[in-house]
């Protein structure tokens, strides 16, 4: 029992590993997406566009399968399986958080945005102090959803042979005909999205800043 | 808040122990009689699998098994119902009563033994190493250091994870879904070899056409058999009688032609 605690352990950080290079480098990611999907340029605009409906529009598993395998077809060379696990993961992530920035973007009224200009603030200056403060409130409970949902999504890593924890837990089931490593599992990913909607509840009355 | 919470883990460990727990307890061995009575068989198997278990063209699963099977129902005077499940949850899915037997190129192992009523051997396999045609691998040696492939929960897991002085000898022991993703993995570099059945190997290198070889030396000669559950010897009985009334009349052998070319069934050899 103790070994396959320490075996769930080590699967537990690839699993977290996963989940927060994928957050370091989607959410800045789905920013600029964001932007471009809003851009007055068509050809951005359009471009990105596709790139979100094909993200959205896809598997996450057939995903990964395209960033692992697609290169060597394509170019004949291919990338570690660890990287490509959080390629996947990152231009995925992005395409969902670019959609929910823009949202909260596209929330904030046009009144504020021409006061701002009247008060002489530069255009990165309102959006960097005007439009983010109340972005980032309004679009946190959809964030959470995502974020938990990409906890639970690390599981889909073992497609391209990452042992991330549910694939521990699947071959210690198979090891020893058992279901308990599977709910084991489950109380390990119920743990972690329990740290998530903690955090996420505090990071919403910490910006309580309008109050 | 904290409470609620304490009690829902409280509950889902409950629940846990449960399920892992609770599943024995029979009243007598009525594994033949249920299924006569419900005049179907099911039998659970990966249809990923050729050529024991797979689907074809028209998505109908076909295969060396599923033709047994046919066979061994048709002489029950039952239905054979092919159900396909998840390779790895493949215990969970037979202790809980979904299938009747797992039958699917399903290596006899003394660990399985422990926990599945099996059949006599009806064919006999090994597990061997495929690698690239190009590459100067001869024995399975010459893998040390590298990465090698296989499919999660398979019995080619358990003849590397047996076999310590080969396990420690390689870098690592990349686990996917399936043969066939090993098998991609193996092309584009990622692994060295893949570990898998000689049958499956044999096969889908003829039927892919690809640059493979499979390394002489054999990792594990092993067999194949029909899983039950525990209590259902009746049922095993049963299937095991219709299985040496083909072997007799020289059903087996025929069923075995057509899919290897030869006869390689071992039942009363």
């Amino acid at each position: 029992m103790g070994k396959l605690l320490l075996l769930m352990l080590e699967g537990t950080f690839t699993s977290l590993k996963i989940f927060f290079l994928t957050l370091l480098f989607s959410l800045p990611l789905g920013l600029i997406v964001a932007k471009g999907r809003m851009s007055k340029f068509r050809v951005v605009s359009s471009i990105v566009n596709g790139y979100i409906m094909i993200m959205r529009g896809t598997p996450l598993i057939l995903q990964l399968i395209f960033v692992y395998f697609a290169p060597y077809y394509i170019f004949g060379a291919s990338t570690d399986r660890f990287t490509a696990v959080i390629i996947a993961f990152v231009i995925n992530y992005a395409a969902y958080f670019a959609e929910i920035y823009r949202g909260g973007i596209q929330s904030i009224p046009q009144g504020q945005i021409e006061a701002s200009k009247v008060l002489g603030l530069s255009k990165f200056h309102t959006f960097t102090h005007i439009v983010m403060p109340q972005v980032v409130k309004t679009i946190l409970p959809s964030m959470g959803n995502e974020v938990i949902t990409l906890v639970k999504d690390t599981a889909l890593a073992q497609t391209i042979g990452v042992a991330e924890l549910f694939r521990v837990a699947q071959n210690a089931a198979a090891r020893q005909f058992s279901t308990t490593p599977i709910f084991i599992a489950g109380l390990f990913y119920f743990i972690m999205n329990g740290v998530v909607s903690k955090s996420f509840d505090l990071i919403e009355k910490r910006l309580d800043y309008y109050k | 808040m904290k409470k609620l919470l304490t009690v829902a883990i409280l509950a889902f460990l409950t629940v846990t122990l449960l399920v892992a727990g609770g599943t024995k307890e029979s009243k007598g061995d009525q594994s033949l009689e249920k299924v006569v009575s419900k005049g179907v068989f099911v039998m659970g198997l990966d249809d990923s699998f050729p050529p024991m278990g797979y689907r074809d063209e028209n998505n109908e699963i076909v295969g060396f098994d599923i033709d047994l099977a046919k066979e061994v129902t048709r002489r029950m005077g039952v239905t054979l119902k092919v159900q396909p499940i998840d390779w790895n949850a493949k215990e969970q899915e037979l202790n809980t009563g979904n299938i009747d037997c797992i039958w699917n190129g399903f290596t006899i192992t003394a660990e399985r033994r422990k926990v599945i009523n099996f059949s006599d051997p009806y064919v006999d396999n090994a597990q061997v190493a495929v690698v690239r045609n190009k590459t100067s691998y001869k024995t399975l040696a010459d893998l040390a250091g590298k990465s090698i492939g296989l499919q999660a929960g398979s019995s080619a897991a358990d003849a590397v994870a047996n076999n310590t002085a080969f396990a420690s000898s390689v870098k690592e022991v990349i686990e996917v879904k399936d043969n066939l993703t090993a098998l991609m993995d193996l092309e584009i570099g990622g692994v060295e070899a893949v570990v898998l059945d000689l049958f499956v190997a044999i096969d889908n290198i003829t039927r892919s056409g690809k640059d493979f070889r499979i390394l002489d030396e054999h990792l594990a000669p092993e067999e194949y058999g029909v899983g039950f559950r525990k209590g259902d010897q009746a049922l095993r009985d049963e299937v095991q009688k219709q299985l040496n009334a083909m072997a007799q009349d020289g059903t087996l052998a025929k069923i075995s032609t057509i899919w290897f070319g030869e006869d390689i069934t071992v039942v009363g050899k």
